[in-house]
């Protein structure tokens, strides 16, 4: 990496999460959205965060075949627990603990 | 010139006080997340040294782009010396959910001069977009003078704290051993967020669906399932609303 390719680069990722972050919110009035993509947009939150906890914890390389690992049995784990106690710190125990433990015992 | 005095009260007490209860809102519902956050700064920091940038490139990146899926994305690209196109492209798709989230809070932002909303969009982040509709969603539009102060004070909390934490993966991050998996404590965290909105038919629609496309959709380039995921959970949502049960009776009732 030549840092003239690193500093072209961070300028791309600039202009990116400007277009992306900004662009809606300052030119938005001049898109107007019907109700029904009003309404859907009540799911986007939700959506995202599914979207980004799924692959960290069934990770499915591309070009091999499905697996399950210990990651997914801890994000349950620790669901539950949240599920129960509504309290982060033993979410992230109860995740931590069951994921180290079972790498540990199956590694 | 101002838009925002709905009521004609010329009063300045009661404003102000809204605006620094909004100020100490934020600030107290993001509080609980830091901790998860300061984890996923760290491992970000992290990861950027781990794929050959320098300290000072990473820092750079991290605090003018200040994405971090973005960044986690970038990097492994940047490593291989992926052409510039490539990079964009990518970093692009996984930001797209951005513009969504743009469009969801316009209604909500639509009121501020444009240098706060390019200072808002700075701040954006997934965390601290969740939060802000958790909290004024339930409401009609209104409370204008709450939405900058309640948006700006969780999100510069949560640009501190996660700054601070790259910085510190960036320097230190390569003593501690990769196989403590710490990346998962961020993960895990999310999950704190998502399980309380799922009190509807038509939310655990969307988590099935977007679960399952995100799923398959690590099958795709440019991790484009992030994004299609999105698409597929909001349109499953939408659906389960209109022609499900609750939906239906709701419809019904108006």
């Amino acid at each position: 990496m030549s840092v003239e390719y690193v500093l072209k680069a961070t300028a791309l990722m600039v202009l990116c999460a400007f277009i992306t972050r900004v662009g809606y919110l300052l030119i938005g009035g001049y898109i107007p959205l019907s109700d029904n993509v009003k309404s859907g947009l009540r799911y986007a939150p939700v959506a995202a965060l599914v979207a980004i906890i799924v692959p960290s914890l069934l990770p499915w390389a591309q070009g091999e075949a499905p697996g399950i690992g210990p990651e997914l049995f801890a994000g349950i784990v620790a669901g539950l627990a949240f599920f129960r106690f509504r309290s982060i710190l033993v979410l992230i125990v109860a995740g931590m603990g069951t994921l180290w433990l079972l790498r540990w015992f199956f590694g | 010139m101002s838009v925002q005095l709905s009521t004609g009260v010329k009063s300045l007490r009661p404003r102000l006080s809204i605006k620094k209860m909004a100020w100490f809102m934020g600030s107290r519902h993001i509080a609980p997340n830091l901790f998860a956050l300061s984890v996923w700064g760290f491992v970000t920091g992290v990861a950027m040294v781990n794929y050959g940038l320098a300290a000072w490139q990473a820092l750079l990146i991290s605090f003018l782009v200040y994405a971090g899926s973005l960044q986690l994305t970038v990097a492994p690209l940047m490593a291989l010396n992926a052409p510039l196109w490539v990079v964009f492209f990518a970093a692009m798709v996984v930001n797209l959910r951005f513009i969504i989230f743009g469009a969801s809070l316009y209604p909500y932002f639509r009121h501020f001069s444009v240098w706060r909303r390019i200072v808002a969009g700075y701040f954006l982040t997934d965390v601290g977009f969740v939060l802000f509709m958790n909290r004024f969603r339930a409401q009609r539009l209104g409370r204008i003078s709450m939405y900058y102060g309640y948006f700006m004070s969780a999100s510069f909390l949560l640009w501190l704290v996660w700054q601070v934490s790259t910085i510190l993966g960036i320097y230190v991050g390569s003593y501690i051993p990769g196989s403590w998996s710490l990346e998962y404590a961020g993960v895990f965290t999310l999950l704190a967020i998502v399980i309380p909105m799922v009190r509807t038919q038509p939310m655990l629609v969307t988590v099935v669906a977007a679960g399952a496309a995100s799923w398959l959709g690590q099958q795709l380039p440019f991790r484009l399932g992030l994004f299609v995921a999105i698409v597929v959970g909001v349109v499953a949502g939408v659906l389960a609303e209109k022609y499900g049960k609750h939906g239906g009776k709701a419809r019904k009732g108006v």
